[in-house]
């Protein structure tokens, strides 16, 4: 049940991050 | 699919619940990022540029308003559906209509139809939003009856989240499809429509819904709770005809049609302010600044929410924002464009927070009985606040423009529009009182 629960927040997680580090990369150039 | 088949072992793990709620809920946010495909959909013929034939921005950008439009409708048609067919099914049919609405879109474009686009994304992609919004809601705050502020702010979060990865995504995928005789759109919406189908199957797989009298090891349900916080239950079609629900109306749609007009006009807004000092590549870095802390503060706020209370969380959302959108044309004035931004993006994390915090408020005034099918129909003030927001921007905008206001200038009356909008919301929420006791369930009526 351990594993699943790191899997299903890997699985959500890790797109969350990468959309996050995209738009922080965009948002730079405003500065 | 049933609900009785999803009802989790007394050990269950909460923990689990949530990803599922997440998954959904990040991939129907994609609707945010919608934006990407207007051009390239502008381009169907010409490929390169708009060639006779082909469609123009306005036509295309009513597919985003369709989309919004019927989320708000099928949230409030199917939110009785929702609660009685259980998270599993209804996340099910969110995922069949939400991929299946891009693979008719994707005809569409094949066809060159823009009826089928509107009916593809638009009404069938449109439910899929509608009941995969609310579909994780009342089961969430089942599940987490101690914090369901953190637990609905984590999926209602997984929703601004969804734009800031569909939106790269999609033009990765536009990019790797485009040949000389396509510009990729076809292909890159079949892609999305698997792929979105495929992660949501994550939640219908993981969704469970507590047995009836659960609750989390070594908690109690507090005694003395807030004044607004009840222990009754009130059945969706008594909520509708409470004042609590209107007054939670038009909390919700004075705090979204204030943020939505701003997130719609954003990029322009920000390079008529500082004419010469942003442009285009700026203006939609802020345009990203602003969606990042639309998400951030859906989890933010609505977490805040559990030690503070809801309606105290809304004040703060209705007096900062009162401030916050009075002083904006004195920082557009003085030329502080850090100031300026810090600003907006502190307007955009109380709009999202808006969004995540009310399912938390409808329970806490409503129970948790329908709490979900309140909360479709209380959307419907997202739909309406999706049109009036954006579309009230614009129209003052070109007033201005047309009496010789200065472009820099254009957007001081609106922003004291909105201070106006929010003193409604802000009214509203004072005025919050527990519900009468007439409109509360009683054993003897049916639960569904």
């Amino acid at each position: 049940m351990k594993t699943k629960a790191v899997l299903l927040w890997l699985a959500v997680g890790l797109p969350l991050l990468w959309g996050v580090y995209k738009t922080l990369q965009n948002a730079m150039a405003l500065f | 699919m049933s609900r009785e088949s999803t009802i989790a072992p007394p050990d269950y793990p909460r923990v689990l619940v949530p990803p599922a709620a997440l998954a959904v809920h990040l991939a129907i946010g994609q609707v945010y990022a919608f934006s990407v495909f207007n051009l390239p959909l502008t381009k169907l013929i010409g490929l390169n540029h708009s060639a006779p034939g082909d469609w123009n921005i306005k036509e295309v950008g009513w597919t985003f308003s369709i989309a919004i439009a019927i989320l708000g409708l099928s949230a409030a048609l199917f939110g009785r559906w929702v609660e009685r067919a259980g998270p599993r099914k209804a996340m099910f049919v969110s995922a069949l209509c939400f991929g299946g609405g891009f693979i008719v879109a994707a005809l569409g474009v094949h066809y060159h139809a823009l009826l089928l686009i509107y009916f593809g994304y638009g009404v069938l992609g449109g439910c899929g939003l509608g009941i995969g919004y609310i579909s994780p809601v009342s089961t969430l705050i089942k599940w987490f009856p101690d914090r369901p502020g953190l637990a609905t702010g984590l999926a209602i979060m997984g929703f601004g989240g969804g734009a800031l990865i569909a939106a790269p995504l999609s033009v990765k995928l536009m990019e790797h499809f485009r040949t000389p005789t396509s510009n990729g759109v076809l292909e890159t919406f079949v892609t999305l429509g698997v792929i979105y189908f495929m992660y949501m199957m994550i939640g219908v797989y993981n969704a469970r819904v507590p047995a009836p009298g659960w609750k989390p090891a070594g908690w109690t349900p507090p005694v003395n709770t807030a004044a607004l916080v009840t222990r009754a239950q009130v059945g969706v079609d008594r909520a509708w005809h409470t004042p609590q629900f209107w007054l939670l109306w038009v909390v919700l749609c004075m705090n979204v049609t204030a943020g939505i007009g701003v997130l719609g006009q954003a990029s322009p807004m920000i390079q008529e302010i500082f004419a010469g000092r942003v442009n285009a590549q700026a203006a939609a870095a802020f345009v990203s600044l602003l969606s990042l802390f639309n998400m951030i503060g859906r989890f933010a706020w609505a977490s805040t929410s559990d030690h503070i209370g809801r309606r105290n969380t809304y004040m703060i959302f209705f007096a900062l924002g009162i401030l916050l959108y009075f002083s904006v044309p004195s920082l557009a004035r003085s030329g502080s464009l850090p100031l300026f931004v810090a600003a907006f993006v502190i307007i955009l994390s109380m709009y999202g927070g808006g969004f995540a915090t009310i399912p938390a408020y409808l329970r806490d005034v409503f129970g948790t009985m329908h709490v979900g099918a309140i909360h479709g129909r209380l959307l419907t003030a997202w739909a309406v606040a999706g049109v009036v927001g954006p579309n009230l921007i614009t129209y003052i905008r070109e007033y201005q423009l047309k009496s010789g206001v200065p472009k820099a200038q254009v957007y001081s009356l609106t922003m004291y529009i909105m201070c106006a909008f929010l003193l409604v919301g802000l009214i509203c929420n004072i005025c919050m009182r527990p519900v009468n006791s007439k409109y509360h369930h009683t054993g003897a009526e049916s639960a569904t």
